[in-house]
């Protein structure tokens, strides 16, 4: 069933528990959201002064939020406020941790994995790998990069893109007294840990440093609140688009379908052409220019379908079958 | 089609399957203990309602950055019977 709607989840208030899963030995950590079909996870991670782990990959795509401390990665060090991308196949150098260190750690396609090595693997997409300091190495820029968009005062840094999902990582914050008053959901799931500071929805109350959510799509949330100023990181798993409305009762299948109404008005041919019989591809229609999209971990993970095996052609929609309910 | 890293990811190891098994199981836990404290708030939540539902007719509702319409007392959407759920 995929990530469960965890929202909202203040970790300060739980213990970390040690990490005995090999390669992450040393370091203690929190669960704050998992896939329960393939194991991918947003984990909470205290790495301990003395932590050392050699050269070595993982099979998932991964990224990394450092909170606090320093982290030797390789001849790079990673402070307070770093963000990397690392794709699964990626071989990450030495790490060291001397005097311990915090960090939000993402494994996209499946649970924590990890091997000794120092070479790419040969399949890996090394060319995704970005590595910043989000505190230091980048501009906040205005909110509005999506239209409709959030209203001023909440700002974001953008720090990692998928040209073909439009999945985002960013950094965001509210100015003190910023508000909103707007109910909001997305066709995206929405992620964010607070760093620092409080917000407040309507739905939910309070969101404390140390708070957390994962938000499955088409989750009404809003309208917002912010007293004194909050940091946080965020992510999407798709494209962000804003469906603000004014109906505090609506549950997510309303919300789904307003949005599908929205796709008709907007894209009327296309969406005629998916949804008659015949045309449907419950597994994404052939794209000649990615002819291999479906065999991603996100397409297959929207599926159900298991990350570490491959797609058997009979399952990639290409045409000719008639609409399947799921 | 072309391979990627994860389709040559080894099985989970026994130490890794345990991990993922202990880790569903207090999400459960957790995810209960967040509806019950959801639910908890019912009440102060239908209060934080009847203000939004104020401030959209009076200062206006946010249809994109700073831009706001007075919401009609007739767009009102009429509060359905049963249980407001907010965690799904
Ligand atoms: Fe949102």
């Amino acid at each position: 069933m995929a990530r469960p709607h965890i929202e909202p989840y203040v970790e300060l208030d739980h213990p970390f528990k040690k990490f005995g899963v090999s390669g992450f030995k040393g370091s203690s950590y929190k669960v704050l959201s998992l896939d329960t079909d393939t194991g991918a996870c947003t984990l909470k991670v205290r790495f301990d002064g003395g932590f050392k782990r050699k050269p070595g990959l993982s099979y998932s795509d991964m990224e990394i939020f450092v909170l606090n401390g320093k982290i030797k990665v390789g001849k790079q060090t990673w402070t307070e406020g770093h963000y990397a991308f690392v794709p699964a196949g990626m071989a990450v150098g030495q790490i060291e941790v001397p005097q311990g260190a915090e960090a939000l750690l993402m494994f996209n396609d499946s649970e924590p994995s990890w091997v000794e090595s120092d070479k790419n693997h040969q399949l890996a997409l090394t060319e995704a790998f970005s590595s910043v300091n989000s505190y230091e190495d980048r501009p906040w820029g205005g909110g509005s990069i999506v239209s409709p968009s959030v209203a001023t005062g909440c700002l974001i840094k953008l720090l990692h893109y998928d040209p073909l999902t439009e999945a985002l990582s960013f950094l965001y914050c509210m100015t003190p007294r910023f508000a909103q008053d707007n109910i909001s959901y997305h066709d995206s799931a929405e992620e964010s840990y607070h760093i620092w500071g409080t917000s407040w929805m309507m739905q939910f109350g309070e969101l404390p440093t140390g708070g957390y959510f994962w938000r499955p799509p088409y989750i009404n949330h809003g309208s917002f609140r912010c007293k004194y100023g909050t940091i946080a990181f965020g992510r999407t798993d798709s494209i962000l688009f804003n469906y603000f409305h004014f109906n505090p009762w609506t549950n997510p299948d309303e919300n789904k379908l307003r949005a599908a109404a929205n796709l008709y008005r907007k894209r009327p041919q296309l969406y005629d052409w998916v949804a008659s019989d015949g045309h449907n591809h419950p597994h994404g229609p052939p794209d000649f220019e990615n002819p291999d999209y479906t065999s991603e971990p996100q397409v297959r993970m929207l599926h159900g379908e298991p990350v570490g095996g491959t797609v058997s052609r009979s399952k990639v929609g290409t045409g000719g079958k008639a609409r399947k309910k799921k | 089609m072309a391979k990627r890293v994860q389709d040559v990811k080894p099985a989970r190891s026994k130490e890794t399957e345990a991990w993922f098994r202990e880790n569903i199981a207090e999400q459960k836990q957790r995810y209960a203990a967040i509806v019950k404290e959801q639910d908890g708030l019912a009440a102060q939540r239908e209060k934080w309602v009847e203000e939004f539902l104020q401030v959209i007719q009076t200062k206006g509702f946010n249809v994109t950055g700073d831009t706001r319409r007075v919401i009609k007392p007739s767009e009102i959407a009429k509060k359905p019977k049963g249980r407001h759920q907010v965690v799904f």
